[in-house]
């Protein structure tokens, strides 16, 4: 088992933001009182420079036991001059004194992260392959491995440029469980011929896929909405005209492994992009069960999973959906099996016509 | 070596000759190294995968959703050579593992083509570029001054044009 040490009882209540992250959709017991704030270092009366910034947070974050200490401060103060990255930064900038401004910007950040927010949520964006996102809590913080995912979609997709589906020769994909909007908004920059639908249960992730839609100019081509595909599949069936691809890094962690999860996920991201059930397999199954109504002949479902479930996953498609047929497993950078691909058989029925 | 000269021309579209560029029409079907989207990677040489041993740190940990970690540094090793790449230049892995990638395509340039590497090609052009435009000004100065004096002259009536 992967156990994180948490400190027992280590579940703060807090809200950050204007709506607090517990916001509308508060399911969350909390059964400890919150602990008490870690003091953060004192403002300083003078002038410091950048780099002393860095060093007087980072020896903090390392007193409080921050996870991080180094790219925590380096992220954030990257951010404030400007920059992504620390090593982006202009030659010279760490060394020039911080304005007013910047100084108490810098201590306000990183005073969130001493609460361990992610670094994602106190900078307020994040990069997911050539795209920068809005993030915001507790909407699902894109993963390192997902940007995997989108590669080998890409290469599949680009390998078979005769799947037209729609009227306008374009192709489809739908996303379940968009989050930030990062798989998609991915796809859709990379392929300018391609056109998507993403779902989320979260009206927080369906809010800030629209929202980085917009920003990357690419609302044009994603339509997004609200649905629950464990509640309500046909709905999700209906809004998709047959697609060519449905992809998904569905909420796969085992229930019993939530408990262990860093701070940093368990207290600030939602639990129900997280929790996939006993068997982490609740809406990877729904998924696979709903697929064959929504996609085209041989069209494939790609998915990011929990490096346990590739043969339960085989097993239980055989088992259980006739329609689909398992392809292959793919590994993630570190050499987890981590993706699932699987592909649509060859049908003669159109579930459409069945009125049952 | 004037046997390899024409080989080289072949393979690669430019070479230099004597401290000059020369381009070099690349005779068709000849394999080419292409990558997607950089024209200046075009000549450097293919990498080969199996030869490449990759390290990302991720922490220790199941990894995927389980874990939420900003370390996103991609070490890339060439077997063959022993040359390690280190890349933590975005914030994105992907994007990390592209250039680290890149980099390394350009330090086995260096190391397999020596003085025709790209890397030296370049810098070789650079200076030559440099020395043409400092010669352009110096000779637009001179120019400019001898506009200079002839008006001089002109302007001043009576007096003996030198």
């Amino acid at each position: 088992m992967w156990r994180t040490s948490l400190r027992a009882g280590c579940r703060g209540c807090r809200g950050f933001g204007p709506k607090g992250i517990w916001g509308s959709h508060a399911v969350r017991r909390c059964s400890a009182p919150a602990p008490a704030p870690a003091p953060a270092p004192a403002l300083p009366a003078g002038r410091i420079t950048a780099r002393q910034a860095v060093d007087v947070w980072k020896r903090h974050f390392e007193e409080r036991g921050v996870t991080e200490p180094d790219n925590s401060s380096h992220y954030i103060i990257a951010h404030l001059l400007g920059a992504k990255t620390i090593e982006s930064l202009e030659h010279g900038k760490l060394t020039e004194f911080l304005s007013r401004e910047k100084t108490e910007q810098m201590w306000q950040l990183c005073t969130r992260r001493l609460s361990r927010m992610p670094v994602q949520y106190v900078i307020e964006e994040w990069d997911f392959r050539d795209l920068t996102l809005k993030m915001r809590p507790p909407v699902f913080i894109p993963r390192p491995e997902t940007e995997e995912l989108v590669e080998l979609m890409l290469t599949d997709l680009e390998m078979e440029p005769g799947a037209k589906v729609g009227a306008d020769g374009q192709r489809t994909c739908l996303e379940v469980g968009c989050g930030s909007g990062a798989i998609s908004l991915s796809l859709l920059n990379s392929m300018p011929q391609l056109k998507s639908i993403a779902v989320d249960q979260s009206q927080d992730a369906v809010d800030l896929t629209r929202e980085n839609a917009l920003r990357l100019g690419l609302q044009d081509r994603l339509q997004v909405y609200c649905i629950d595909v464990l509640k309500d599949a046909e709905t999700v069936v209906s809004l998709c005209s047959p697609v060519s691809a449905l992809v998904s890094n569905p909420p796969y962690l085992f229930s019993e492994d939530m408990t262990s999860l860093e701070p940093e996920i368990f207290r600030f991201e939602d639990h129900a992009a997280l929790d996939g059930g006993k068997d982490g397999l609740k809406v990877i199954k729904q998924i696979l069960t709903v697929a064959p109504q929504i996609l085209t002949n041989h069209g494939r479902v790609y998915l990011e999973v929990d490096p346990r479930h590739p043969p339960l996953i085989r097993r239980w498609v055989e088992a259980n959906v006739e329609e689909m047929h398992y392809v292959e497993t793919r590994h993630d950078i570190n050499g987890r099996p981590r993706f699932c691909i699987l592909q649509k058989k060859k049908s003669n029925k159109d579930h459409r016509l069945d009125q049952d | 070596m004037s046997r390899l000269v024409p080989f080289i021309c072949c393979m690669y579209g430019r070479v230099t000759w004597r401290g000059l560029p020369l381009l070099t029409p690349l005779p068709p079907g000849l394999p080419r190294v292409l990558a997607a989207g950089k024209k200046d990677l075009v000549d450097f040489p293919v990498l080969n995968e199996d030869e490449l041993e990759e390290q990302f740190v991720r922490g220790s940990g199941p990894g995927g959703q389980a874990t939420n970690k900003t370390s996103n540094c991609v070490v890339l090793k060439h077997i063959p050579t022993g040359i390690v790449v280190k890349c933590h230049q975005t914030r994105s892995v992907d994007i990390n593992r592209k250039r680290a990638r890149d980099i390394m395509r350009e330090k086995l340039d260096v190391v397999y083509k020596g003085e025709l590497s790209e890397v030296v090609l370049k810098k070789k052009e650079a200076e030559l570029r440099k020395h043409e435009k400092r010669k352009k000004a110096n000779d637009n100065l001179e120019r400019k001054r001898q506009f200079k004096e002839a008006l001089a002259a002109d302007s001043t009536p009576g007096s003996d044009t030198v």
